[in-house]
Parts: C-alpha cells; sequence; structure tokens
C-alpha cells in the first residue's frame, strides 16, 4: 500500500481551483474553492473572474489538501495537473503552479486531459481496472462519447455534441425558468416532484436517418427551443412538469446512445462521468437501463463527478503506475486539447 | 567554509511585460540571468529558464517575484510560479512592483515616467523623481503620458514611440532583489489596476 505512489493533482480548467491527493487508487484528500458565486450575477463563467480567483486560493487549497491527506509536499512522488482543455487564463494559473511545485521538489509532473481526468476518477470508487468501456462524459462543458482502450494513453472519441454540452443546456433552461445559475441541481430538484412524461419533448438526433449518419453524437438546440415555446405559449405551466420533461429528454437521448455504443462495440462497461452523471435521474435510468441490457455501470462516488483536483491525481497516479513518461516541464496549456491527447 | 554565511541568494523573475525573465542574485550579483520574448510564451518559458537557474545553483534562500502591473495572464504565470516553488522550497517569496525595477536602472534624469504595455492602447505607469516612486502606479492612455513632458522609460514607452532610451525597457532583476531588502517594498498581491472585464464565457463563445 505504502509503496504506491503519492501523486497529487490540480484542477483550474475552469471556476473551481482543486487539489486532490491520491495514494495508488486511494483518495486522501480532494479540496475544491469555488468561485462560482462571484460569477452567478453574470449568468455564467467570467474567465478573469475565475483566474484570479485561482491564484488567490491555490496556495490555501493545495496547503488544506495537504493537511487532510496528513502529507507534507516533500512525501509526494509525483505533480500532476489539467493541461487542457479548459479556459487558457485559468489552466496557466494550475499549470504553472504545478511546474513550479514539480521543479521546486525535483519531482515527476504529468499535465492530463481533463476529460480524460473525469473518467480515470472512477478508479478511485470502483476497483476493477476501467478498460474496455464505454464513457459518456457529461458535463457543463462538454458531452461525448468515448471508447476507453486504455484511460493513460488510448482513449476514441465515438461522438459529440453539435451544439450545447448537456450541462449548458440544464443551466440555459434553468436560467429560462428562474431557477439560478448553475442550473443543473436547481433543476434536478424541482423535477423531483414533476411528470417526467408530461411533455414530450423533441429528442435530438434520434431520427432513423440520424441513427446512419450521426449514431453517437448529440444536439440538444432544438430542445432547448421547444422548452422556450412551450414556457412562452403556456402562461400557467407546471414548473415541476416542465423540469422533469425536460430532464427526461436529456436523459433519455444520453443513454439511448450510450447503450447503443456499447453494443457497436460490444463493450459491457459504460462508465458516466462529469457533472451531470450527478444527476439524479440519469443515475437511476441508467441503472435500470444497464441492468436490463447486461452492462457493467460504473458511476463514480458522488462528490467526485463536477471538477475536483482528485480526478486529476488519480489519472497522474495510473500514468505514473503504467510507466508513462513524465511531460517536459515547459509543456504549453492547451485550452482546446482534444479528448485524444490523454496527456501532454 | 568554516562559518555561517549571511549571503542570501535569490530566485528572481519578472513575467510583467513580454519578456520573461529570471536570474539567480548572489549577494548583490547577478550569477546567471535568462529571458525568452513573447507575449504569451511565459508559461513555457519560465519553467524552462528557472530549471537552468537552478541547474547552475540549486540551493536558493528566498524567491522575488515581480507583481506587475502587466497583462494579467502572464503576470498569474510568474506569481502562481513563484509562490509554489517558494513553497515547495520552504522559503519566502516576495512580491515587488515591476515598474519599480524598471526605473531603478534610470540614472542619467532625476524625474521621469516609467511605462509598460497594458494592452488596449494603454500604459501602465508610474512617476519617479529622486529614486523614489511619486505617482501611480496608473493606467492611462500614451498621448497623455507623453503631455506630461517628462522622459518615458520601459517596454510601454518603446512601442507607443513616446519614449527616448529603449535599452531601459523590461524589469531588472538584480533592481528587483535590492528592493526586495524593503519591507515597505513588499506586495503580496498582484497590481491588476483595472477591474476584470465582466462577460461570462457563454457570451463570448456565442
Ligand atoms: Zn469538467
Amino acid at each position: 500500500m505504502s509503496n504506491q505512489p503519492l501523486v497529487l493533482g490540480i484542477e483550474t480548467s475552469c471556476d473551481e481551483t482543486a487539489v486532490g491527493i491520491v495514494r495508488g487508487r486511494t483518495l486522501l484528500a480532494n479540496v475544491i474553492a469555488s468561485s462560482v458565486e462571484e460569477h452567478a450575477r453574470f449568468g455564467g463563467v467570467v474567465p478573469e473572474i475565475a483566474s484570479r480567483a485561482h491564484l488567490e486560493s491555490l496556495v490555501p487549497v493545495l496547503q488544506s489538501a495537504l493537511e487532510q491527506a496528513n502529507v507534507s509536499l516533500r512525501d509526494l512522488d509525483a505533480i500532476a495537473v489539467t493541461g487542457g482543455p479548459g479556459l487558457i487564463g485559468a489552466l496557466l494559473v494550475g499549470v504553472a503552479s504545478a511546474s513550479g511545485l514539480a521543479i521546486g521538489l525535483d519531482k515527476p509532473f504529468y499535465a492530463v486531459n481533463h476529460l480524460a481526468a473525469h473518467v480515470s476518477v472512477d478508479l478511485l470508487t470502483h476497483s476493477l481496472p476501467i478498460e474496455p468501456a464505454i464513457a459518456l462524459l457529461v458535463s457543463g462543458g462538454h458531452s461525448s462519447l468515448l471508447q476507453v482502450n486504455d484511460i493513460t494513453q488510448d482513449v476514441i472519441k465515438l461522438g459529440e455534441s453539435m451544439d450545447d454540452a448537456a450541462g449548458e443546456a440544464f443551466d440555459k433552461i434553468a436560467r429560462v425558468m428562474g431557477l439560478g445559475f448553475p442550473g443543473g441541481p436547481a433543476l434536478d430538484h424541482e423535477s423531483l416532484t414533476g411528470n417526467p412524461n408530461a411533455i414530450d419533448f423533441p429528442r435530438g438526433l434520434t431520427q432513423s436517418s440520424d441513427w446512419l449518419s450521426r449514431p453517437f453524437d448529440f444536439s440538444f438546440s432544438g430542445l432547448k427551443t421547444a422548452v422556450a415555446r412551450y414556457l412562452e405559449s403556456t402562461p400557467n405551466y407546471k414548473r415541476a412538469d416542465v423540469a422533469a420533461s425536460f430532464q427526461e429528454s436529456i436523459v433519455d437521448v444520453l443513454l439511448l446512445k450510450a447503450l447503443a455504443a456499447c453494443k457497436k462495440t460490444g463493450i459491457d462497461t459504460l462508465v458516466i462521468a462529469g457533472g451531470v452523471a450527478a444527476n439524479s435521474r440519469l443515475r437511476s435510468l441508467a441503472q435500470q437501463r444497464c441492468e436490463v441490457a447486461k452492462l457493467r455501470l460504473r458511476i463514480p462516488a458522488s462528490g467526485l463527478c463536477t471538477d475536483n483536483g482528485a480526478m486529476v491525481a488519480a489519472l497522474g497516479s495510473a500514468m505514473a503506475a503504467a510507466g508513462r513518461a513524465p511531460s517536459k516541464i515547459d509543456v504549453a496549456a492547451t485550452s482546446n486539447l482534444p479528448v485524444t491527447t490523454v496527456q501532454i | 567554509m568554516g562559518w555561517f554565511s549571511t549571503v542570501t541568494i535569490s530566485l528572481a523573475i519578472d513575467t510583467s511585460t513580454s519578456r520573461t525573465t529570471a536570474g539567480i542574485i548572489e549577494d548583490g550579483a547577478l550569477l546567471w540571468h535568462g529571458f525568452r520574448d513573447g507575449s504569451t510564451s511565459h508559461g513555457e518559458a519560465l519553467p524552462a529558464l528557472v530549471k537552468q537557474a537552478l541547474n547552475l545553483q540549486p540551493e536558493i534562500d528566498q524567491v522575488v517575484v515581480g507583481m506587475g502591473p502587466g497583462p494579467y495572464t502572464g503576470l498569474r504565470v510568474g506569481i502562481a510560479f513563484a509562490r509554489s516553488l517558494a513553497l515547495a522550497r520552504g522559503i519566502p517569496v516576495i512580491g515587488i512592483c515591476s515598474l519599480d525595477a524598471i526605473a531603478a536602472k534610470v540614472v542619467e534624469v532625476d524625474s521621469f515616467l516609467v511605462a509598460t504595455d497594458a494592452r488596449r492602447k494603454e500604459v501602465y505607469w508610474a512617476k519617479y523623481q529622486g529614486g523614489i516612486r511619486v505617482a501611480g502606479p496608473g493606467v492611462e492612455f500614451p498621448l497623455e503620458l507623453s503631455k506630461v513632458g517628462l522622459p518615458i522609460y520601459g517596454e510601454g514607452a518603446v512601442k507607443y514611440g513616446i519614449g527616448e532610451n529603449d535599452e531601459i525597457a523590461y524589469p531588472d532583476l538584480l533592481s528587483l532583489v535590492s528592493l526586495s531588502q524593503n519591507l515597505e517594498n513588499h506586495l503580496s498581491e498582484p497590481l491588476y489596476l483595472r477591474r476584470p472585464d465582466a462577460l461570462p464565457t457563454s457570451e463570448r463563445t456565442k
């Protein structure tokens, strides 16, 4: 146990300043400071506000993570950091901090992909290897369907959203309904008392021609328009029903495509990762459908689904364990890093 | 050596201008320094430079870093890096106004201005007299500064054609360290001088 690598992970790709510490596949610390409240009044993440908050919070967050894990910096075997994708100014604070630590401690440094890190955090929750797996990655920034052959180096993109990310659609609808920002949790809560079949909202890219041309891609803009139109034309709408029906439409499409990807590839493990994986309806419907389809479903522990440092540490740890070469100390943070590039 | 040395070895860093610069200062002398120019490459340049510096002198007692004012993204790279390196080594990190480290190199006149590029056709500036800062730091249009009628030094003066000496354009590392010897010069937070642009990403990408 103690001969497994002690890895610290730093995540600053959006509005969360986060540091996690793992030993092998055991979570030791997970500390997050969020600037979400500062962004709320703008209805979205303001890059400059996020970057300033990262610089302010990083050292305190780092110190409390070390305290939580009861280790000192000198005990660390490697430093991992999100190298992309994300907001460039925000990423740079994390990468500069990580390279400062790595140089100061003379320890290896891994600059990793945020999206792969979302998937790899499941290593801290479930004990079997992840691979091979189909990963449904759903968050405020991304909706992708991935084939994971080796989480440390071989991830294939099967499909992605053509427009909004799933979490973004949640945020926008929540805003239209006056539920606030971020919208995901608020909408999830609202829909608990609603009827998911009350309104038949459209399911994007599920026509028979879509299944031929774009089987694993998503589109949520039509749904967004449909909900907005419904709210306009129905003055006395039931908020809980709209929330539940909207959520059902998104969740249904996500799972239809994820299960189709499992069937097509013959892979019998489905990982659901990213902030939207915390959605209660997605979790329960995934469980039902995977049971019927005899698929193994893996969802990281709630609390590890949204952006955090533990996921970065988990991927760094997996890379160290697999003997992957560290990143160069002068890597360039990359805002549009493709999911297929697991390490830079 | 048979006695306790009181010589301080500093790692000095500045990323407040388009030049990323790092060096080792030992007992008031510049042991090594390096720089790389490029207004968007601080993140890649700085770790490479510092690694070179520490290869030459692995033992350092403190980190001194320019706190701007300067374009935010690059400025933060230097400060974030300096803080975490100092934390890793268990040594202090001291922040200094970057404009002061340009002004310290000016010897030919008594009263003058320093200006660096603030983007958006503006400059960061400060006024010096008899070796001390008497006004600023602030943000201003280059034309307004030139109306003051004093010589202007620094990258901003060069870029907007309002300066006379383009050899004193960037913060000087030796000056950064000597300024750090006075507690009154210490800064713990970056000099942003402007409020953040409040436009969320969702509005920008559309
Ligand atoms: Zn994320």
